[in-house]
């Protein structure tokens, strides 16, 4: 497997942890109808993953050094093999697109949801829920397709 | 009847004929990743033109020297 598509996994396996706690701590804590209080949830939750995929990135970059030093005993040929290996170029843009459909179409299957949960008397909670679920599928998917990509290939056109 | 291309490319015999340049060092002479040559090399990715141009210009040689295409007839056309 290739470094960019394990930090995919890496960023994807703490997208779903997150969810895991807040699903977690939802059920624990929650079952209020009060939106306000799933939000600022949501929001808080929302923060700790930011935090945890930037953490997630440095220590990706920090083993990912180790392992090339391992390999190889030049520190100015680990330093390119690293900045090479996680250079952005033309593939990572394409597939960056294309993860970023997927998981727009996602996102706009739960806006769908979401109004459709209300339209059919489902409570606010419920529809935020929906909203919310298909932003996190849509991140996951989103990875899993590029994943895929790298693994597998990509085309032009 | 619609026409399959199939592009292959000649990279790795290059990198041959070019004292053994490794994919990373190609990857720094056209600005792309060490990934992206080798899925291009496995032809697992098929470039943009820029990108052809450039790895055509690493070797110093013509485009149709990296890059080959044939078509073929599609069955399902």
């Amino acid at each position: 497997m290739s470094p960019k598509s394990k930090n995919a996994v890496a960023s994807m396996v703490v997208g779903l942890a997150i969810l895991v706690g807040y699903a977690v701590y939802a059920a624990r804590e929650g079952g209020a109808e009060s939106l306000r209080w799933w939000a600022s949830t949501a929001l808080a939750f929302l923060g700790i993953a930011v935090v945890a995929l930037i953490l997630v990135q440095i220590v990706f970059r920090i083993v990912l050094a180790a392992s090339f030093a391992a390999r190889e005993d030049d520190p100015r040929r680990v330093k390119r093999m690293l900045s090479s290996a996680m250079a952005e170029d033309e593939m990572d843009r394409m597939l960056g697109l294309r993860a970023a459909r997927v998981g727009y179409a996602c996102a706009g299957v739960g806006l769908v949801g979401m109004l459709a949960t209300l339209a059919f008397g489902g409570s606010a909670v419920l529809a935020l829920h929906v909203l919310l679920g298909s932003f996190a599928l849509g991140s996951l998917v989103a990875g899993a397709v590029s994943v895929h990509g790298y693994e597998r290939g990509v085309r032009n056109g | 009847m619609d026409k399959k291309l199939t592009i292959t490319n000649n990279i790795r015999k290059l990198r041959f004929f070019a004292s053994e340049m490794t994919q990373l060092e190609l990857a720094e002479k056209v600005g792309a990743s060490r990934q992206t040559i080798l899925n291009i090399e496995a032809g697992k990715y098929t470039p943009s033109l820029e990108l052809a141009f450039r790895l055509a210009d690493a070797f110093g040689v013509p485009i149709g020297e990296v890059f080959e295409h044939r078509t073929e007839d599609s069955e399902d056309a």
